[in-house]
């Protein structure tokens, strides 16, 4: 009978079980598991590291966005299943939405709504992975997409961007790392972790590239519009014609709902390529066994999208831009910690340490334990990302405590000399 | 492993021996995952396909889908909604939920699941998910090995089949006894299980049956599984939904004798399946399933669960304060049957062998001496569509071939209208 017991068990099937540790919200929980609870009070936590400023007030979402759903709520008409790929109204709210920016219109049908963004990643790893295939990811990039490659099999190779470039993609490493096996390059833009904001001219070499390659472009734009400084955000979907790009996003971050989970797939394929092949039904199988948002939420969205003032964008884009500048102006104050690039968009800053200018500090993960405990203050490692022995910085938060943060890094830097 | 896809003929010409499309727009043939774009029909997909060739003439009335939302008579008594609202409006709920569940909503659910059970659930037994969809996953996932199979219920639920293939888990089916109130064959549970079984799902008040197993049946089913080492999956997303003398016995009651783990939702008793708001719930007194826990938690560690601001309503939509809601969903579904009842009695070419005490369903099947001209469930799922306009769920996509499957969870006068549509068409095959 014993030995019958084991059956019960989880049976090292590590490739199916994703790697929480690997992920953001892992080395976060790391990070924060050395903070000092004794001196809590007088050195209260301050969170550099995250992705979600929704709990601060000034980044609490637009009443118009709470009205929407409450709305849609009261009307008793959505607590019912909703189609796989989205209710109709969400499709095309979404489809209109991103149309305003191109020059190929999206129709409801080019639309999949699903729980988040990272749905959305799921969703098209799941789909895209067979064997022998793999696709392209930045390094530093997101560390969910490595976690569901890692899950479904797919291989990953990196591609590098360049801190001394702007952050740019490095098209040779692009050129690289493809072959015959290669189904897609993913573009996170504006960027997590770099906070750049690609110009329509490195996009359009990306694109001419991803042609030249025969491999389509998944292009992440969960912080679409978060363009904060004068570079111009240019959806991805504008080279459509030129390479099938699908493109991801949510209304997680320009809403500032992230708890909300809705986002979108929107298939920008004017030449048909994509829809020629199985993907788009193999997407719909996937999605009608896969955890679906909320009816009622997805009632919500087109009002949502088309009633959200424009005073509440500009107002979260001038506390971005501000806060970036702070966090910029700060850290080039601090010797050991060099920031290539002033932050442009989304809510990060990539900043490179300087371990000649460090004592006893290992790397970055090192580091950030260290800076936990002594300060209680949470950044989140490079490696996190990608890129060991550099930072991760979120200036997403109310300014005074972005500040104290700061002063804090500065001060453990001055200390670890 | 699945095998590689071939190349699809049905490809645009001039693609490249390597597989690759080169043409001015030039991009790979797009190979696909090659479980997924096998997969079977669903009951969504064949409801689609009934729906879209009705009787012009006649309004659609549908009996085929497990969802009684759209009826304002269900909703009558507290409104559920009000605690989602409170929660929008808090402003503190917009952010990522933490993993698993925001601690006091596990709290929640924990307590609202240990009513009736002995060993009461702690908030770290509880998982949220998004839906019993998502909770049939986890489960799944987490038990599955190389080559290993699970069995399920026949008639039953085809999201566990289309979970299995997905995980390549190999599903065995077990059979529901239709003379003995759709009970669990427990001689064929035995015969199908060997050392690659991971578990066997008992879906209790049944989908697609009604059946509402008693305490002494549940108690078998235990003890085989215990017999056997399997743990149970106690699939209670009906979970309350009884009416006449049945009781509902939540299986965690029974898991001093064999680990059980519950999945349930807000959907059916809350009438909010578009919430997508589930659990799951381990009870494991002995600590064999510690590994599968474990497993558990970190697949839902990379997972965002249910929507914040539905969680968040939890506690409010789980108090008792939502008993008079409950009751008279419970009233109502209740003189639905008894309408169905009546009026299948009256149909010869249906009949109703173990009469429904729960959930929402009943199987009936279908006499073909009685039908002429109709040679299995699918044909008479669809002429009864184009004819009468009336949906159905032909058993075939449940498991049971030549039976169908009869939703009851709308108002009493919708099911009587149907119902006697369904007579005229009976008659007329006579």
């Amino acid at each position: 009978m014993d030995n019958r017991r084991e059956k019960w068990g989880y049976k090292g099937i590590a490739g199916v079980i994703p790697n929480f540790d690997k992920t953001v919200r892992g080395y976060l929980n790391l990070i924060t598991s050395h903070m000092d609870h004794s001196q809590i009070d007088q050195k209260p936590m301050i969170p550099l590291g995250h992705g979600d400023p929704s709990m601060f007030s000034c980044f609490r979402t637009s009443t118009v966005v709470e009205d929407a759903v409450v709305g849609s709520l009261r009307s008793g008409m959505f607590n019912g299943y909703a189609n796989t790929s989205g209710i109709p109204s969400a499709k095309r709210a979404v489809a209109d939405f991103l149309s305003r920016d191109l020059p190929n219109p999206l129709s409801p049908d080019d639309i999949y709504i699903t729980s988040g963004c990272n749905h959305a990643i799921k969703i098209l790893v799941s789909v895209l992975s067979c064997p022998g295939a793999n696709i392209l990811l930045p390094a530093p990039g997101y560390p969910y997409y490595e976690v569901n490659c890692e899950s479904t099999g797919i291989e990953v190779r990196h591609y590098n961007l360049q801190p001394e470039k702007g952050w740019e993609v490095d098209l040779a490493s692009v050129e690289a790392q493809s072959d015959e096996n290669t189904v897609a390059i993913v573009l996170i833009n504006p960027g997590n972790p770099c906070g750049t904001v690609f110009s329509y001219d490195h996009l359009l070499k990306i694109a001419k590239i991803a042609n030249k390659l025969g491999i389509f472009v998944i292009s992440d734009e969960v912080y679409h519009g978060l363009a904060f400084r004068s570079k111009p955000f240019v959806p991805m979907g504008v080279f459509a014609s030129i390479v099938p790009v699908l493109t991801l996003g949510s209304i997680s971050k320009r809403w500032l709902v992230p708890g909300w989970r809705l986002g979108w797939i929107a298939v920008n394929d004017p030449n048909r390529v994509i829809r020629e092949t199985k993907m788009s039904d193999t997407i719909l199988k996937y999605m009608s066994t896969s955890p679906q948002p909320a009816t009622f939420i997805q009632a919500a969205v087109s009002d949502i999208i088309e009633k959200t003032e424009e005073d509440f964008f500009y107002k979260t884009i001038l506390t971005l831009r501000e806060s970036a500048d702070i966090c910029y102006a700060l850290i080039q104050e601090i010797d050991c910690i060099i920031c290539p690039h002033n932050p442009e968009g989304s809510m990060f800053a990539m900043v490179k340490l300087d371990f000649s200018r460090l004592a006893d500090i290992s790397d970055d993960v090192d580091f950030c334990c260290k800076l936990a405990k002594e300060e209680s203050v949470v950044i989140l490692p490079g490696t996190a990302v990608g890129l060991s022995n550099w930072l991760r910085i979120t200036f997403a938060i109310d300014l005074p405590s972005l500040e104290d943060g700061l002063v804090k890094l500065r001060n453990f830097c001055n200390r670890h000399k | 492993m699945a095998p590689t896809t071939q190349i699809d003929s049905s490809l645009k010409n001039g693609y490249q021996s390597n597989g690759k499309v080169k043409n001015n727009n030039s991009c790979s043939v797009i190979k696909c995952n090659a479980t997924l774009a096998e997969q079977k029909i669903s009951i969504r997909g064949l409801v689609g396909k009934l729906l879209s060739s009705p009787n012009p003439d006649k309004e659609i009335l549908s009996l085929g889908v497990g969802d009684a939302s759209a009826f304002a008579a269900f909703r009558e008594g507290r409104d559920v909604s009000r605690c989602i609202m409170e929660s929008v409006n808090s402003g503190t709920f917009h952010g990522y939920p933490p993993a698993h569940g925001f601690p006091f909503v596990r709290r929640a659910v924990a307590d609202y699941l240990s009513w009736g059970v002995s060993q009461k659930f702690n908030e770290k037994d509880v998982f949220m998910t998004v839906g019993g969809t998502q909770a049939i996953q986890v489960i799944l996932t987490v038990l599955a090995n190389q080559g290993c199979n699970v069995l399920l219920p026949r008639p039953g639920f085809p999201p566990y089949e289309a979970t299995c293939e997905i995980n390549h888990i190999e599903p065995r089916y077990y059979d529901l006894l239709p003379n003995s109130n759709w009970e669990v064959d427990l001689d064929q549970v035995r015969n199908l299980t060997d050392s690659k079984t991971v578990g066997i799902v008992v879906i209790n008040p049944n989908n697609p049956c009604g059946a509402v197993y008693s305490r002494s049946h549940l108690t078998k089913i235990a003890e085989t599984a215990a017999e056997l080492n399997l743990p149970l999956i106690a699939d209670e997303i009906y979970g309350h939904m009884v009416f006449r003398e049945a009781k509902f016995v939540p299986m965690a009651s029974l898991c001093s004798i064999v680990p059980v783990l519950t999945l349930g939702a807000l959907s059916k008793r809350w009438l909010v399946p578009g919430w997508r708001c589930g659990w799951v719930a381990i009870s494991d007194r002995n600590g064999a399933l510690s590994q599968v826990r474990m497993a558990m938690e970190r697949l839902m560690n990379v997972t965002s669960g249910p929507a914040s601001i539905i969680q968040a309503a939890l506690p409010g939509l789980l108090s008792d304060s939502n008993d008079e809601f409950h009751s008279n969903v419970v009233k109502l579904l209740e003189s639905s049957e008894e309408a169905l009842f009546h009026m299948i009695q009256k149909i010869p070419a249906l009949i109703c062998h173990s009469r429904p005490q729960g959930s929402m369903f009943m199987m009936v099947q279908l006499d073909y001496s009685l039908l002429k001209g109709i040679g299995d469930d699918m044909e008479f799922a669809s002429k009864l569509m184009k004819e009468e306009s009336v949906l159905i769920l032909p058993g075939t996509v449940i498991g049971l071939e030549n039976w169908i499957r009869i939703f009851f969870g709308t108002p009493p006068d919708l099911l009587k209208e149907a119902m006697g549509r369904i007579m005229s068409f009976c008659s007329r095959y006579a």
